[in-house]
């Protein structure tokens, strides 16, 4: 009833140089962001999104990144990431962009709207791929997730079918 | 035999008009400072980066007239840029250095009712 929502932005940093997403750190990408806002919205802006901002998740071998932030300001925050253009840690200077790939209200959402994103990047890489090793190494994950996709909706369905046969009893 | 059915058009404007007009003075502690259009309007672009950013730098800001010497102006804004550009004239405290404050004269609409002041009206 009373308490403070936010919104959690899905990003994914995309760029040319591959090791650009191995020096991805949360505090470095945390202030890249801040400072991004403080030019793109102002004082007002940077104090705005601030007060409910931090990065959740880093994923630094595919690059997904979690952002949290207030609902009331969520769209400053939105319009910003745009406007980041490269990404500076220890010296190294990699040009690269965010590109956002879900808003949701809780870390659950995101993660599940995750779970169905990498299934499809997987199917895609499976697709591009050349070498015959990746090809099998890829194949067997594919398998693998679907597999758990389908144990997880077999006990939602054998549940149900537990309660209608407790209720059949009766 | 009946009348024919009236037909009619109702229009609702809520908002009559798009741009706001700002009569402003600017003020500087100490006196004998001068600038020309363009720095003006530079210091009123610089005010709103400040405060506001990148983005509502942009606004479509235009000076209508400007006077030099008494360093007095009348500004056009879009509607939904006003509280943006009187909040960051309100926040402005120095230029070059120098401490200067903005007084807002008077703000409306229309600019017809810029032409006459009703509180500098003198009653004999």
């Amino acid at each position: 009833m009373v308490r403070f929502k936010h919104r959690y932005l899905l990003c994914e940093v995309v760029s040319d140089d591959p090791r650009c997403r191995l020096s991805l750190e949360d505090r470095v990408l945390g202030g890249l962001v801040r400072d991004t806002i403080a030019r793109v919205h102002g004082t007002f802006g940077a104090a705005a999104c601030s007060i409910g901002f931090a990065v959740r998740y880093l994923n630094a071998y595919t690059g997904i990144v979690l952002l949290r932030c207030r609902k009331e300001f969520y769209r400053l925050v939105w319009s910003a990431l745009p406007f980041i253009t490269y990404l500076e840690n220890k010296g190294h200077h990699y040009p690269c962009f965010l590109n956002t790939l879900h808003v949701g209200g809780t870390i659950r959402t995101c993660q599940k709207f995750l779970i169905q994103y990498n299934r499809r990047q997987l199917l895609i890489l499976l697709q591009n791929c050349t070498d015959e090793g990746e090809r099998e190494a890829i194949q067997k994950s594919v398998t693998r997730s679907c597999l758990l996709e389908e144990s997880s909706a077999g006990e939602e369905l054998s549940d149900s079918g537990g309660e209608e046969a407790a209720e059949a009893m009766e | 035999m009946p009348a024919a059915a009236a037909a009619y058009e109702r229009i609702v404007y809520r908002n009559p008009s798009e741009h706001h007009y700002m009569k402003v003075h600017l003020e500087f502690q100490d006196h004998g400072i001068g600038l020309n259009a363009a720095q003006f309007k530079q210091l009123l672009i610089s005010a709103l980066k400040d405060l506001f950013g990148e983005v509502d730098a942009a606004l479509p800001l235009d000076i209508l007239t400007y006077e030099e010497k008494t360093l007095s102006a009348i500004l056009r804004i879009c509607s939904s840029g006003l509280v943006k550009l009187w909040s960051s004239l309100t926040l402005l405290g120095s230029y070059k250095g120098k401490k200067c404050a903005f007084r807002v004269i008077q703000v409306s609409p229309f600019l017809l009712a810029l032409s006459g002041n009703s509180r500098e009206l003198v009653l004999n």
